[in-house]
This record gives C-alpha cells, sequence and structure tokens, in this order.
C-alpha cells in the first residue's frame, strides 16, 4: 500500500471533508429512518400519561377507551378544535401551544386531564393533572423531566411523590390557588400543600409554579363548568322549594 | 484468549483502573451516583461507547492526520453516541428515557478521549476493542461501589427497595436518619478519596516515592 503523506494540508482537507459528509449523511439517514417510530413512541408515552393521571393503569384502560374528547381551549375558554389528531399536533411543542395561546385537554366521563410545563432546576419539567368533574379536587397527577438529579429533583417521578397529589384541590374559594410543594413537609390539613423533595427545593419550586401557571391558562373553563354547576345547584334547590310549597 | 488479550480486559479493574489510578472520569463518577441504577446504566453505556469508539479509531488509525487527530476522534464518538442515542429513541423507548440525562455526559467523559488517544491510535482493533471494554468495566466498578454507599446511606434503599424499615426513622418514632450530605455531590469525591486511600495502601507499587 502506497504511503500517503497524512500531514499535507491536501490531505488533511479532503479528510475532513469526506469525514464531515459521510457522518453528516449518515446521521441525517439514521434520523429520517427512525423519526416515524420515535414519534409513535412518544404518542403512546404521551397517552399512557393521560391514563395514569386519571388514576388508571394504561395497560387495563387505555386511552381509547377512557377518554372521550380531545379538545384545544383559547384563552377565553372557547373550544378551537375537538380533532384528536389536530389536539396532538398541538402537544407535540406544549410550550409553544401555551405562548400561542393554545391549551389542549383531554375530558373524561370521570374529569378532564390537564397538561403541565414548566422549568426544573436544569432544564424543562412538565406533566399532566387530572382534576374532578368539580375542576377542584385533584384524581391525580403524573410529573416528568428531562434532566433533573437523580435520587433529589428527579424524585417527583416516583409514585410515593405523586400520591400526596390526590385529593388535594387547586381552588380556595373562587381562587386558584393550586398545590404548593412546601420545603420541611406540609401541613397535613392544608389541601393546598404537598411535601417538597428533600435536597430538591428548585425542582419542587419548579412544580409548585408550574402547576399554578398552567392551571390558570385554563381558568375560564373551570369557571364555565364551576358556574355551570352552581346554576344547576340553585336550580334544583329552586325546584325543591318549590316543591315544598306546594 | 490469549493472556494478553485477558489483562487488556483485567488490568483497568484494578491496577490501571480510569478512575482511581488514571483519575479520569471523576466529574460524571459525581454526577451519576446518588441511585445504584443509575450508576450501572451509565457504566454500561460508557462501556459501549469506549469499546466502539476504540475499535472505529484503531480502524482509522493509519489514515488519521496527526494534527486533526482530537477532531477526528471527537466527530467519531459523537456521531456514535448520537446513533445509539436515535436507535435506543426508536426501538427501546424505556431505556432511552432512563439514558437521557447521561447521553451528552458520555460524549464528555474523558476516558472514552483518554483511552483512544492513549491506546486505540497505536494498537489494533480487537486489542483496542479489549481495551475499550476493560476501561468501561473499570470504571462501572468504582460508580457502583460509590452508589452503593450513598444510596444505602443516603436513601436506605438498594435499588430502590427499601432495606431500611421505615419505622425506624425519627419521623415515624424511631431511632435513624439519613445521612443527607450522601446525596450530595460532594460527599462521592470523598468516597473516591477513600476509595484510592485503600485500593492504594493495598498496593505498594502505586504509592509515589
Amino acid at each position: 500500500m502506497a504511503k500517503f503523506n497524512t500531514n499535507s494540508n491536501t490531505y488533511i482537507i479532503i479528510y475532513s471533508v469526506v469525514m464531515v459528509v459521510v457522518v453528516a449523511v449518515l446521521l441525517s439517514v439514521a434520523s429520517l429512518s427512525l423519526q416515524s417510530r420515535q414519534y409513535e413512541n412518544m404518542l403512546n408515552e404521551k397517552k399512557d400519561q393521560i391514563v395514569k393521571a386519571l388514576g388508571e393503569n394504561p395497560a387495563e384502560t387505555p386511552y381509547d377507551s377512557i377518554i372521550t374528547e380531545a379538545v384545544v381551549f383559547d384563552a377565553e375558554g372557547n373550544v378551537l378544535t375537538n380533532d384528536a389528531a389536530e389536539v396532538f399536533e398541538v402537544m407535540k411543542d406544549l410550550k409553544g401551544a401555551f405562548e400561542q395561546g393554545k391549551y389542549p385537554a383531554f375530558k373524561a366521563a370521570t374529569g378532564v386531564v390537564l397538561p403541565l410545563y414548566g422549568a426544573g432546576l436544569w432544564g424543562p419539567i412538565w406533566g399532566y393533572v387530572a382534576l374532578d368533574t368539580d375542576m377542584n379536587t385533584v384524581k391525580g397527577i403524573v410529573l416528568d423531566h428531562s434532566g433533573e438529579t437523580p435520587g433529589l429533583g428527579a424524585e417527583i417521578t416516583t409514585a410515593k411523590h405523586q400520591a400526596q397529589y390526590v385529593g388535594k384541590s387547586v381552588f380556595e374559594g373562587e381562587e386558584l390557588v393550586g398545590i404548593t410543594l412546601k420545603k420541611g413537609g406540609a401541613d397535613k390539613s392544608n389541601p393546598h400543600e404537598v411535601d417538597a423533595i428533600t435536597g430538591g427545593t428548585k425542582t419542587s419550586d419548579g412544580v409548585s409554579a408550574m402547576i399554578l401557571n398552567s392551571l390558570n391558562y385554563y381558568k375560564p373553563y373551570f369557571d364555565a363548568v364551576r358556574a355551570a354547576a352552581a346554576a344547576k345547584e340553585v336550580e334544583s334547590n329552586e325546584l325543591n322549594n318549590e316543591n315544598n310549597e306546594q | 484468549m490469549s493472556s494478553k488479550s485477558l489483562k487488556y480486559l483485567t488490568g483497568p479493574l484494578s491496577g490501571n483502573n480510569p478512575v482511581i489510578v488514571q483519575i479520569l472520569g471523576i466529574c460524571s463518577a459525581l454526577a451519576v451516583t446518588v441511585q445504584l441504577k443509575p450508576a450501572i446504566v451509565m457504566g454500561l453505556s460508557v462501556m459501549a461507547v469506549t469499546a466502539f469508539s476504540n475499535l472505529v479509531m484503531s480502524l482509522l488509525r493509519n489514515g488519521v492526520p496527526a494534527r486533526i487527530r482530537i477532531i477526528v476522534q471527537l466527530v467519531v464518538i459523537a456521531a456514535l453516541v448520537i446513533l445509539v442515542d436515535q436507535v435506543l429513541k426508536a426501538f427501546v423507548y424505556d431505556v432511552s428515557k432512563q439514558l437521557s440525562v447521561y447521553v451528552g455526559l458520555i460524549i464528555t467523559n474523558c476516558i472514552v478521549m483518554g483511552r483512544v488517544e492513549a491506546f486505540a491510535l497505536g494498537n489494533k482493533p480487537w486489542a483496542s476493542f479489549l481495551d475499550g471494554i476493560g476501561n468501561g468495566l473499570g470504571y462501572a466498578l468504582i460508580l457502583v461501589i460509590i452508589a452503593f454507599f450513598r444510596e444505602l446511606l443516603g436513601s436506605g434503599c438498594l435499588l430502590g427497595f427499601r432495606l431500611i424499615p421505615e419505622s425506624w426513622y425519627i419521623n415515624e418514632g424511631g431511632f435513624y436518619s439519613n445521612c443527607g450530605i450522601m446525596l450530595f455531590p460532594p460527599m462521592a469525591l470523598i468516597l473516591v478519596g477513600c476509595i484510592i486511600w485503600a485500593h492504594r495502601s493495598f498496593n505498594k507499587d502505586l504509592q509515589e516515592k
């Protein structure tokens, strides 16, 4: 084999160009050919997390059997679309969707599941919270993250942490207060507090802020549902009164 | 397997360990050892990457221009890691979620480039591949030892299973409390120091005069 002068400038330039082109082609082919599979995996994960937020097991109760309607709200609580494919298209980039004023929601017979998005210590955190039909009681929550520290901030993904949220409420009277992760341990009787993560204070603060900010986007929808429920109650009370008078 | 090949595999476990003798890869040893499971996953991933980057660079070693060899190494390592990440995301999504944080750390792990530069550029492919596996194992071994102590003393669990019963804890009316500092990176550095101390007192030839 002829020996090249591997230190000549021409050789180095040709070598770099060929190397960059080969690597670029390799990575593009891999990325393009695997994209659809990766997207499907991500979609399935989202659906599983939505089911988990409602406190069901996705293996037994698949997404399609429990979610009756997926919608996107605008800032006033009007429905922009209720086509499932379009809703998941919006879910692809939740951060961008929130900024553009598009707020996805997943309705079930037993409540509604809302996506959450916020900032942890090292990167984004997100999740889903399921509220009961009264738009106040938490049925369950799923939290996820991309880069929180294992054993510290990443503990928000554990079942033990997420179980604390069940039964808490996000409204104090008419005011939306969300749920706060309390450093040093929550007051068990306070319906808006859960324990923060030891050694994960920044992540815990991020989760508190994420819950309040994300739920605030859905305030018009909550108000509409709560007003309708209250009106119904008044109506049935009036009906009862009339019946009593007769 | 010849005794020479075996030496490539077993040398880095103790006498030429990348973490406690070559003092490489300390940064990631601090970051991923709070729990045993991520430590094991990270150890195995680094092993795969060092083995294959050593193999590729050893195959290319005669054509690589010496003046840009570090850049070539970086491109090969980064391309390998991205490729593996893409494949994992498509076929074993759960594993890729586990790895998500560490993929970036693998590229920057000094052991990978250290072995390519120190070994693969001057040795045949098979020897380089074994050297990569050996160094990956040596790294994983130290990670597992550190993570064992940090998880056991810091959270009372191993691999997520509770070993110290809940009823022992002070807030449940017991007498025990977790050692909080174990959860923080400085403790990992202190543990690395203790391991180096113990290791050198058993291996007199490693002690500096």
